[in-house]
């Protein structure tokens, strides 16, 4: 399937299935939009999906912190949903021991930081949020089948905070400066009936 | 704060920065913490051994009177807090606490679960399961260690014995000791720690806040006021100087448009004096 242009050099259209869908400034697909319609309604109709899109993402991160919460809340109750660690020990096999653990988890905020702060001066739209959360649970898991969470929930709570925190502010200030600039494209749009130049 | 250049630089390395320099704290002091507690289990277990070769002579002579001296001995040293000789049946034949005498314990409690949780007790532990720790009727904080005293040939073949010699154990070795001196040096560690976590933490952001506020937020702070002074037509005091080579140019270039702007409006004011024609 390949975009084409419409028979008045309008914006990229995809052609699936005899439905036509527009293709968003930042290459998303946008649903209900017929070929008729003028280029600059065409347009602006993009662009308010896209603030309305990166307005629902900006807060991904924070969707993301409150899921580690609650994770880290069952984990401070000793995970009451999962059966005991010695019964998963005994199907699994032993874990690893809890120095090991440690320093997986210091490679791996260190990582993760390293990681996000790269993405952040790239000005990479990037959705991670929701993958730590992951890897952080598999922390917890490991240091429980361990028995040593007691000795260590509060460093991968502290993990995980530093590390969502940065990639919500990662992920709100990216939709911040994206929203911005979308609104002076509406703004410019509006105003002469064409897209702004893009700027270098 | 978000909007300031200095918020946008500063929380992401703030946030980094502390976040990591605390987990970082948290899982070396655990670290330490269960080294030091190893050592220390390791050391009651080597005092338990101690002791159950002091008094092997007078159990092997069944010499109750030697074997209880031994222990009271024992007991009376600075850390121990109780010393149990179980035998088979959990009761306490020898104590450093006379009330605890000929009572039985419960072998579902932490200490004995270890080895009697099935069936058939298990005859042998790890080191670290023998340990167990819990705070005493006194109030004290205390790590005891359960050892095992095993049959041997010596036991089974002599004539005033009656241990057959399938029996493994013979009976158990419960030592305390207070954890009080083991708190205190964490606590020590700890806050240790701590102090030099915070200077560190003071020291890294501290610095990066200072070197950011003196070379880029003040020269960029003067450059805005000098972007002022050209918009409202004021033409600046004295050349800008001190500014870094990349904002030195746009310094030079608001000068230099300030003069201009001074120049045209100098012949604007002539033109409009009359002094120079207005064709020229």
């Amino acid at each position: 399937m390949q975009p084409e242009n419409d028979s008045r050099g309008s914006a990229p259209v995809w052609r699936t299935s005899g439905h036509a869908m527009t293709q968003s400034i930042d290459h998303q697909p946008v649903p209900g939009l017929a070929p008729q319609q003028s280029q600059a309604g065409l347009l602006e109709q993009q662009l308010r999906a896209d603030i309305k899109r990166l307005n629902r993402f900006s807060n991904r991160g924070l969707w993301a912190f409150s899921l580690f919460i609650l994770v880290s809340l069952a984990a401070w109750r000793y995970f009451p949903m999962l059966s005991l660690p010695n019964k998963v020990v005994a199907a699994l096999g032993p874990p690893p021991p809890p120095n090991i653990i440690s320093i997986v988890l210091l490679f791996y905020t260190f990582s993760a930081i390293i990681l996000s702060l790269s993405r952040m001066t790239a000005g990479i739209e990037h959705k991670s949020s929701f993958c730590h959360v992951g890897y952080l649970t598999g922390f917890l898991l490991f240091y429980h089948f361990a028995k040593a969470l007691d000795d260590n929930f509060w460093a991968v709570f502290g993990s995980g905070v530093t590390i969502l925190s940065i990639e919500s502010y990662r992920i709100w200030t990216f939709c911040r400066e994206a929203m911005s600039r979308r609104n002076e494209q509406l703004e410019f749009l509006q105003r002469t009936g064409r897209m702004p130049p893009e700027d270098e | 704060m978000f909007k300031t250049l200095a918020g946008r630089a500063l929380v992401p390395v703030g946030i980094a920065v502390t976040g990591f320099v605390i987990v970082c704290f948290l899982l070396l002091y655990s670290v330490i913490k269960n080294v030091v507690n190893r050592d220390t289990v390791g050391y009651a277990t080597n005092l338990a051994d101690t002791i159950l070769r002091s008094t092997r002579y007078a159990m092997l002579k069944s010499d109750r009177e030697m074997l209880t001296t031994i222990i009271q001995n024992i007991g009376r040293q600075q850390g121990v807090e109780h010393i149990r000789v179980f035998n088979k049946q959990g009761i306490v034949q020898i104590s450093t606490k006379k009330k605890e005498l000929d009572r039985q314990v419960d072998k579902k409690t932490e200490g004995c679960i270890g080895c009697h949780a099935g069936a058939i007790p298990s005859a042998s532990l790890g080191r670290m399961e023998q340990a167990r720790t819990f705070t005493n009727g006194e109030g004290r904080k205390v790590l005891a260690i359960m050892s095992p005293i095993y049959n041997e040939p010596e036991c089974f073949n002599a004539p005033c014995h009656v241990h057959p010699p399938a029996q493994k154990v013979l009976g158990t070795l419960d030592i305390g000791l207070s954890r009080e001196m083991l708190l205190k040096s964490l606590a020590a560690i700890r806050n240790q720690m701590i102090v030099f976590t915070v200077m560190i933490l003071v020291l890294t952001v501290g610095g990066v806040t200072a070197l950011l506020r003196r070379s880029v937020f003040l020269p960029l702070q003067k450059l805005r006021l000098l972007a002022m002074q050209v918009e409202a037509g004021e033409h600046p005091e004295a050349h800008p100087s001190h500014f870094p080579r990349e904002l030195d140019r746009i310094a030079q270039s608001l000068y230099n448009l300030s003069q201009k702007n001074q120049s045209a409006g100098g012949d604007q004011a002539a033109i409009d004096k009359g002094t120079v024609p207005k064709d020229s």
